[in-house]
């Protein structure tokens, strides 16, 4: 009989359905399933009974990857129908730790996105929007799909498979060859990605099965595979990257209940969704909203409305003003912040919320045991204080543990000290274990994030990191290196690219640009130093100031110091990190100058500019500080980005004398607040030396040190200098004076 | 009668007569009533169908265009919204050729828009003559669509005046228009089958919030994007610069990778928060092509150049806003040097020819 082969694509609803119907007509011997074959022995696992969906969750040390199964995962129902109708249900792909699945995270995405030119041509041709589109149309809305095999043909037709694919299509084959011997003569079901189908025929055609034996496994040094209860949520979260499916909660009602009434079900989830947010929805609209459904399906030829002309015909019924993303079904993207309030509500309807739970008897998340050898193996079992020398290895390693525990949340591990950034010259961390009674609950829970500590650090980071606003991002990223979980901190470092790109919030900036800068500049304990992804950071965040300063408009404000930081983050930036960067010094120097001489621009930020300018090399021309109005805040943005400059300029020191000697009594007064801020830049050393200057400029010999030091404080003499001033007004207007 | 051979821009339905007629022809689908084509045809018509030979005349996405066809066919209007220059009155009138295969029953929107303008007005000397009579009307394009049954294409629908916008009110909900100077049958247009409208507004001038929520009601609305992918419109922009380009008698078009610069940076400068208020749309970016093209020949008879580039983004980008001068100066300066190749390192170094 040989092989009965069915090609699907995962998460399919009409794929799970035609291979029930093919192993039930064929009683076959055998159902292979591309799956790790690594699992085979533990099967009987996945069928304790248990909630779906769920996933299996393998991993090494190298990487990990999910394996999802759902009600209507075609290899979910290739595995209970096996096992009904009687026959050996095996896995039969690489185990997810093969380096055929390296940088792959779900098993069961589409592999045919990978080679995308013939799907745009399909696509094309029936013009439609998108694959997901055109696999509705093709296959999920008709009774009987026909033409499976054709289209999987016509995608593996002109693509050559990479290295990975290959490896694997050439084990499954030895698979099939096996099971095709074993049967005597009985069917094999073979269940695989359609994309995979054409080429397991063609090496099951090339070589005969007569003396085929049964592949082994490849073995492994470490790692484990291990049931996960999973959700809709995170089935639909690979979207748009290593995508399958989209919109889980949909085909399972599909599943369940055909898509007459999966659309019924869609149109009123979404309806009761947006009510509920108070959003009006009038049975006018929901009327509109099924006849723009229905035409739409008899347009594109579809029995029933299919999910995108649900979809459409929604947004149709539903929006009434302008949109400020397309749809994501249209372009096959997630949502952006701000969309459509009804848009929201239909990716939330279409994702669904089920939720997965393992059979109790089901073996414990991998997570706990792991923790508990660790912390054995360490010697953190214990309660008390630690200290920790970080420059040594062990210790280095210990304090990793407790940071990947600080992060998942556990309780019970408090650092009391440490370094807080990379340029602290902190060489060694206190620890504060304390033994709390929630910690394995929250082991458990933490479970979700992956089997071992550093797998599930790195994910709870991520994921931190994915919803985090940039001022937080640095503070993840340190977390990250902290944990010493690499990986992680590659993302992390992208998506901070990314954020620093967009942002517009300039003291974030500053210090997500600080904070990167010292782990670039100077960290050795951690390996960070001189890390081209951070220097991208950096690049980025120094061209996004520059773009920001310029567009700063405003009259006189009180001097910012956040923004200030930033600036003088910048001039770091730029003085010693400039193998980073992709601008040249000539450029920054330009928009400095050019922010310096804009009278718009807030005085601290011109006084800044001028600094900045000036610290890279550029001149000034001092006597244009003539002309400054609000002195102070201008002070202030200078002193903050170019103290050195100063100090080492008597014609600046020279002319502010002046001017400050000349101001009036009143406008003293109301420079003092800035102008003290300003001074505060300099340590008292260099005021004394400013002091020096100013004595030098006058001519007089003097002690410098003893005009820098005050017995009253200053607040106190200018408010004593107001009060003296007011009576003395009082005593002319009285004709007393 | 003007001959179509040196008409300037011919309506849709003379551009592309043939391929109406061939659908027509092997059009076997049901038609909606009033329709000259069925929903499919004109469907492909607009998304095109190689292998009927029928060119794909709109890039965007197909599913737009199934939801712009159902919603005309049944009893709400079409609004299509979105930035300028996303090929909003190109799709509307294809749209309105395919379905009535007329596309000239345009009301063209603006502040100075009257009533007369969309229902009706009186030849004044019949007037006096005659007393009002149906001799002495008039038609305007809604009272021509609707006793045609043809679809009225109503371009930038908000920039006329409210009170404007609301007359279209009773014709859409009860498609009728009473014509009160009239007595008898004459004074009542009952709209035929196959009427509908195409409204098009934009989000720049005075975006839809302002139109009333009745007028809202009767109208679909439908959001039409920039273009998503960098190459379809980088095609675009390249073919139809060419075009024009021949036509202005330029022998030498700039070369790919200068458009390819010329791109991009409408693409970057048109999203995100660093936007220039001004519109940088693919049409925008088809009239600086065409622009740089002009310059590098009959100033230099050579192919435009980056620096070409940066010259006609300070007229036509840049426009008068003094902001997006800047926003447009910092983009050469911080952004280009960061691309990699020859043409933005020449966009970079010609910064300097920004004006001011």
């Amino acid at each position: 009989m040989g092989a009965v082969f069915v090609g699907v694509r995962h998460h399919s609803p009409a794929c799970a359905r035609l291979v029930a119907d093919t192993i039930r007509t064929h009683r076959p011997a055998y159902v292979l399933i591309e799956g790790p074959a690594d699992f085979n022995e533990r099967v009987d696992e996945l069928l304790l009974g248990h909630e779906l969906p769920i996933a299996l969750f393998s991993y090494s040390d190298q990487h990990a990857s999910w394996t999802p199964f759902c009600d209507y995962s075609p290899e979910w129902v290739a595995i209970t129908e096996g096992r009904r109708h009687g026959a050996e249900v095996r896995f039969i792909d690489l185990p997810a730790w093969h380096e055929a699945f390296h940088g792959v995270t779900n098993r069961y995405a589409d592999a045919e996105l990978r080679y995308a030119e013939v799907v745009e041509r399909l696509c094309r041709e029936f013009a439609v929007d998108n694959v997901d589109v055109l696999w509705d149309h093709l296959f999920e809305s008709e009774p009987e799909p026909k033409g499976l095999d054709e289209y999987f043909d016509v995608l593996r037709g002109t693509a050559a498979a990479d290295d990975g694919d290959a490896a694997r299509e050439e084990y499954m084959a030895r698979w099939v060859r096996a099971a095709v011997r074993h049967a005597g003569g009985r069917p094999v079901v073979v269940v695989t990605g359609g994309f995979h189908t054409p080429a397991l025929k063609a090496e099951l055609d090339s070589r005969p099965a007569e003396d085929a034996e049964w592949p082994g496994v490849p073995e492994r040094e470490r790692g484990a595979s291990y049931l996960v209860p999973y959700s809709h949520a995170r089935l639909d979260a690979f979207t748009g990257y290593q995508s399958g499916m989209p919109s889980p909660g949909y085909y399972q009602q599909v599943w369940e209940n055909g898509p007459r009434r999966a659309a019924d079900w869609l149109v009123e989830s979404v309806a009761t969704r947006l009510r509920r947010r108070q959003q009006p929805v009038s049975t006018a609209d929901l009327v509109a909203a099924h006849t723009q459904a229905g035409a739409l399906a008899r347009l594109r030829g579809h029995e029933h409305p299919a999910r995108t002309d649900v979809l459409d015909g929604l947004t149709s019924a539903l929006i009434s003003e302008d949109l400020t993303q397309p749809p994501p079904w249209n372009r096959r993207g997630t949502l952006r912040p701000g969309a459509h309030p009804a848009l929201v509500e239909m990716i939330g309807a279409l994702r669904g919320d089920k939720v997965g739970r393992l059979h109790p008897s089901t073996p414990a998340p991998p997570l706990v045991d792991a923790v508990q050898q660790l912390l054995r193996a360490h010697g953190l079992d214990q309660e008390g204080k630690i200290a920790l020398d970080l420059t040594d290895p062990d210790a280095l390693e210990r304090s990793r543990i407790l940071h990947r525990l600080r992060v998942l949340g556990i309780p019970g591990f408090e650092r009391t000290s440490g370094p807080s950034g990379g340029t602290a010259p902190q060489l060694d961390e206190q620890w504060l274990l304390t033994p709390v009674e929630e910690r394995l609950a929250a082991l458990i829970e933490a479970a979700e994030h992956g089997a071992t500590l550093e797998e599930a650090a790195g994910v709870a980071l991520e994921r931190q990191a994915r919803h985090a606003q940039l001022r937080h991002l640095a503070g993840i990223l340190f977390d990250a290196v902290l944990c010493g979980i690499s990986t992680l901190s590659e993302r992390v470092k992208a998506s901070l690219g990314e954020g620093v790109k967009e942002t517009g919030d300039l003291a974030a900036l500053g210090d997500v640009l600080s904070g990167v800068l010292g782990l670039w500049r100077h960290d050795r304990l951690f390996g960070t130093a001189k890390d081209p992804l951070l220097g991208a950071v950096i690049d980025a965040g120094t061209a996004r100031v520059l773009w920001l300063i310029e567009g700063l408009h405003g009259g006189p404000a009180p001097a910012d110091p956040h923004r200030l930081r930033t600036m003088a983050a910048t001039r770091d930036a730029v003085l010693h990190a400039n193998a980073a960067l992709s601008l040249d010094t000539a450029d920054v120097t330009g928009v400095a100058t050019r922010v310096s001489n804009d009278v718009q621009a807030p005085p601290d930020l011109r006084g800044a500019a001028l600094g900045l300018a000036w610290a890279l090399g550029a001149q000034p021309d001092v006597r244009k500080v003539r002309g400054i109005a609000a002195l102070g805040d201008w002070l202030a943005g200078l002193f903050a980005v170019a103290r050195e400059e100063v100090l080492a300029s008597p014609d600046l020191v020279g002319v502010l004398d002046e001017l400050v000697s000349a101001m009036t009594e009143e406008e003293f007064l109301v420079a003092l607040p800035a102008l003290r801020l300003a001074f505060s830049y300099f340590p008292p050393r260099e005021r004394e030396t400013i002091a020096g200057t100013v004595l030098a400029h006058r001519g007089v010999e003097g002690d410098a040190r003893n005009l820098t030091r005050l017995t009253a404080d200053p607040m106190v003499v200018a408010e004593a200098l107001a009060v003296e001033h007011r009576v003395e007004a009082l005593l002319t207007k009285g004709g007393l004076a | 009668m003007t001959s179509t051979q040196t008409m300037q821009r011919p309506p849709a339905e003379v551009r592309h007569a043939d391929e109406l007629a061939r659908l027509r022809d092997s059009d076997t689908a049901p038609k909606p009533p009033g329709w000259a084509l069925s929903l499919e045809a004109a469907r492909r018509f607009v998304v095109g169908d190689e292998k009927r030979g029928i060119t794909k005349k709109f890039v965007g996405d197909p599913s737009l265009v199934d939801r712009a066809l159902v919603t005309l066919a049944t009893s709400r209007g079409l609004m299509l919204v979105g930035e300028p220059g996303t090929a909003k009155s190109l799709l509307s009138e294809l749209i309105a050729a395919a379905v009535s295969g007329e596309s000239t029953l345009t009301i063209q929107g603006g502040a100075a828009t009257t009533e007369d303008q969309i229902k009706y007005s009186w030849n004044y000397a019949l007037l006096v003559a005659e007393g009002p009579s149906p001799r002495s009307l008039v038609p305007a394009p809604m009272l021509r669509g609707m006793a045609e049954g043809k679809v009225v294409r109503f371009e930038e629908i908000t920039r006329c005046p409210l009170e404007v916008q609301d007359c279209m009110l009773s014709m859409l909900s009860d498609r009728v228009m009473a014509i009160g100077e009239l007595n008898g049958p004459d004074g009542m247009v009952f709209a035929q089958d196959g009427f509908n409208v195409i409204a098009t507004a934009n989000t720049r001038d005075r975006g839809v919030n302002e139109m009333s929520a009745a007028l809202k009601r009767r109208f679909n609305f439908e959001t039409v994007f920039p273009i998503a992918d960098f190459d379809t419109e980088l095609a675009l922009v390249e073919q139809e610069s060419a075009k024009l380009l021949a036509k202005s008698g330029v022998e030498l078009a700039p070369k790919r990778d200068v458009l390819e610069v010329l791109v991009r940076t409408f693409r970057d400068l048109r999203e995100g928060n660093d936007r220039l208020t001004t519109v940088m749309s693919t049409a925008e970016a088809v009239s600086v092509a065409h622009a740089v093209g002009l310059r590098g020949w009959f100033l230099r008879g050579e192919a435009g150049t980056a620096a070409d580039v940066v010259e006609c983004l300070a007229g036509t980008a840049a426009k008068d806003n003094a902001e997006d001068l800047a926003r447009l100066r910092r983009y050469l300066e911080q952004h280009a040097p960061r691309r990699k190749g020859k043409q933005w390192q020449e966009l970079h170094r010609a910064r300097h020819l920004l004006p001011g």
